[in-house]
């Protein structure tokens, strides 16, 4: 499928991004990303205007960007500023700028038309860097199409086909409740709630609750742009004394298109309880090898539809999240290519 | 009948209050609406309109407006709304709203999408300016080419005259009472190459409208309705059989019942707001099958193209339609 470009893309984290130029892909654009002097971020064409070179392999020099190889340099706008060899810089010197924002948990870049982005915001990340709420992550570069990458998310009860061990047990208890979906012009959010079931050991163990203890949970998802998306599980924790509560995982997944075959998948898994270290060192190595798998499979999908094309698929009631998602994303790039 | 798996589809929901209430021309009131909780509004685009559930004269009115503030405002939503009193009760609920005010609204939606082009013919007529206002805005700041044609009855009767001020000689006032009417000869005359029309005001306007671009190129034309489309043909509804391909249900049709009511009946949920094929909200893809177009929201080319119909309204020509649904 192709891509929409009027959309804001998590193209690193925050952390990533500093006194260092760093090199990034968005949508087949070479971006180099660096900070200010006063600490702000900068998204340039990485590709000098006056030789085939990356400015990324350059240096900074104050707010500057300099190739290391031309010694062309360009100001935060991507205007050339000088030239080693003469006084007067070429008229109309400049490489692409991006808009670019940093919301403290990512660096988005606006791949579109640059007079719109300021027309639109980049989803609210605010959750991860919230009080109460501790967060460990990772990043994956998948060679799979931003879409499968939605596909995936739109619909968890492959979790329990994929991942025994990691899935809940209210996915596999029975026939799942009714799924709900709810939809707008630009995001599409989705809901089951579970009967009462245990939940899995490793959930158990975290939440220092007897394993065969059983809990009402909750399962959300939401596509909030075409690079973000966020799903919860809830377990709501009744008859245990202090810890009866809802107790909620929230997982964050910044995807940005390197191409239309490859994704940066920036995952963070958020929860507002068990905040302790020992608590990470159990959930992460399960998140890290579940996601991998994911992963995994996904470039598998990739490696089949580029060597068979793609075919009609049998789709299920439940695929209703599936459809919107996909609808909106195709309108999106519909209506950005006219005609 | 066993119990599908079907999911329960709903729009997004939410309790508004009513936080600025502004007169913006004669009989036309600027409603703002914050969320009164902590949701969040969901992002829309240029062309997208809000149901708004009112309390009108007899019970619960749905009504659809388009949003006329700007995309980049996210925790707000702005219909602009003209009393008008042969409508049906909406316009004078809204009308007698007052600050603080709460009601539940539901959307946003868009079937009136701004589609890229290097340069836009707008032409609005009365209250039809509302999906206007942002369009302009997001065409300026792409920098295209545009071009507004306004006509209303009198100018105190043309709402935003003020904010359009600032876009100078590319707005085209017309005022009735002092200029007439638009002349759409001048405007519309000659077919453009790569320009795209947009027109959203009342029924004869937009029938001129289509009238004159006939000789453009196709897909040029998009236009909004207010109200439902007359219908040309009137010939007696048939029965006939609908196959729900992913819920792998199959219902009949009975003359009398639509397609959307025979759907639900079938205990698959599907989304409808307005009924009378004007909202878009109950788009269904069509499979197999020859629909009989009887909506307001596709063009002539989307209804041949018979790829999606609205369910609400539209029937089958032949015995049997197959539905992604």
């Amino acid at each position: 499928m192709s891509i929409p470009r009027h959309a804001w893309y998590p193209v690193a984290a925050s952390e990533e991004v500093g006194r260092s130029p760093i090199a990034r892909r968005l949508v087949d654009l070479p971006v180099v990303l660096y900070r200010s002097t006063t600490g702000e971020p900068v998204a340039l064409e990485d590709r000098c205007a006056h030789r085939p070179v990356r400015l990324s392999d350059g240096v900074l020099d104050g707010d500057l960007i300099r190739s290391t190889y031309t010694g062309f340099a360009y100001d935060p706008t991507g205007a050339c500023v000088s030239v080693p060899t003469q006084e007067q810089v070429p008229y109309g010197a400049a490489v692409r700028s991006f808009p670019v924002r940093d919301d403290g948990s990512f660096v988005w870049v606006w791949a579109g038309e640059a007079g719109l982005a300021g027309l639109r915001t980049p989803p609210d990340t605010s959750l991860l860097r919230t009080d109460g709420w501790t967060t460990f992550g990772g990043v994956l570069d998948t060679a799979a199409g931003i879409g499968l990458l939605h596909d995936n998310f739109c619909d968890i009860t492959h979790v329990a086909q994929l991942d025994r061990a990691i899935a809940p047990p209210a996915l596999t208890a029975g026939p799942p409740p009714p799924l709900e979906v709810e939809v707008s012009e630009t995001t599409v959010r989705f809901w089951r709630r579970f009967d009462a079931a245990p939940v899995a050991s490793w959930n158990a163990q975290v939440l220092e609750l007897p394993e065969d203890a059983e809990h009402e949970q909750v399962e959300e998802g939401e596509f909030v742009g075409p690079g973000y998306w966020v799903d919860r599980w809830t377990v709501d924790v009744k008859g245990h004394d202090d810890r009866d509560g809802q107790h909620v995982f929230v997982f964050s997944h910044a995807l940005t298109p390197i191409s239309a075959t490859r994704t940066r998948h920036l995952w963070r898994v958020s929860r507002n309880f068990a905040s302790s270290a020992a608590a990470d060192g159990t959930l992460k190595p399960l998140f890290e090898s579940y996601y991998a798998r994911v992963g995994e499979v996904l470039e598998q999908m990739q490696t089949i539809l580029d060597e068979e094309g793609p075919r009609p698929e049998v789709a299920v009631a439940a695929d209703a999240a599936v459809t919107h998602v996909r609808r909106i994303m195709q309108r999106m790039v519909a209506d950005e290519l006219g005609g | 009948m066993t119990q599908t798996a079907a999911p329960l589809m709903s729009e997004f929901e939410a309790d508004a209050v009513v936080s600025g209430l502004d007169a913006v021309a004669d009989d036309v009131v600027l409603l703002t609406l914050t969320p009164s909780d902590e949701a969040h509004l969901p992002a829309w685009t240029p062309g997208a309109h809000l149901d708004l559930i009112l309390d009108g004269a007899d019970g619960e009115v749905v009504r659809q407006y388009s949003l006329c503030g700007s995309p980049a405002e996210r925790d707000r939503y702005q219909v602009a709304v003209l009393r008008t009193p042969d409508s049906r009760g909406g316009s004078e609920a809204v009308h007698r709203l007052a600050e603080g005010d709460r009601l539940r609204i539901r959307g946003p939606r868009n079937h009136f999408p701004l589609v890229t082009s290097p340069r836009y013919v707008f032409v609005a007529g009365g209250i039809g300016i509302t999906p206007m206002i942002p369009m302009i805005e997001e065409a300026d700041a792409a920098g295209a080419d545009w071009e507004l044609h306004y006509g209303g009855r009198t100018s105190q009767s043309m709402a935003f005259r003020d904010l359009l001020a600032k876009y100078g000689d590319r707005v085209h006032l017309v005022p009735q009472d002092q200029a007439g009417l638009l002349d759409l000869q001048a405007v519309l005359g000659t077919p453009a190459p790569d320009t795209l029309v947009y027109c959203c005001g009342p029924e004869p306007l937009l029938k001129a409208v289509e009238e004159r671009c006939r000789d453009w190129p196709s897909n040029s034309l998009h236009l909004e309705r207010f109200t439902p489309k007359e219908r040309t043909d009137d010939g007696e509804d048939t029965a006939f059989e609908v196959v729900l391909q992913r819920s792998g249900v199959t219902v009949q049709v009975e003359p009398g019942v639509t397609v959307f009511d025979a759907m639900r009946g079938a205990g698959v949920s599907v989304l409808g707001s307005c009924l009378e094929g004007i909202c878009g909200t109950c788009e269904q893809g069509v499979l197999e099958g020859d629909v009989d177009h009887r909506d307001s929201v596709l063009d002539e080319e989307e209804q041949a193209a018979n790829e999606c119909m609205m369910v609400c309204v539209s029937r089958s020509l032949g015995p049997r339609l197959v539905l992604d649904a």
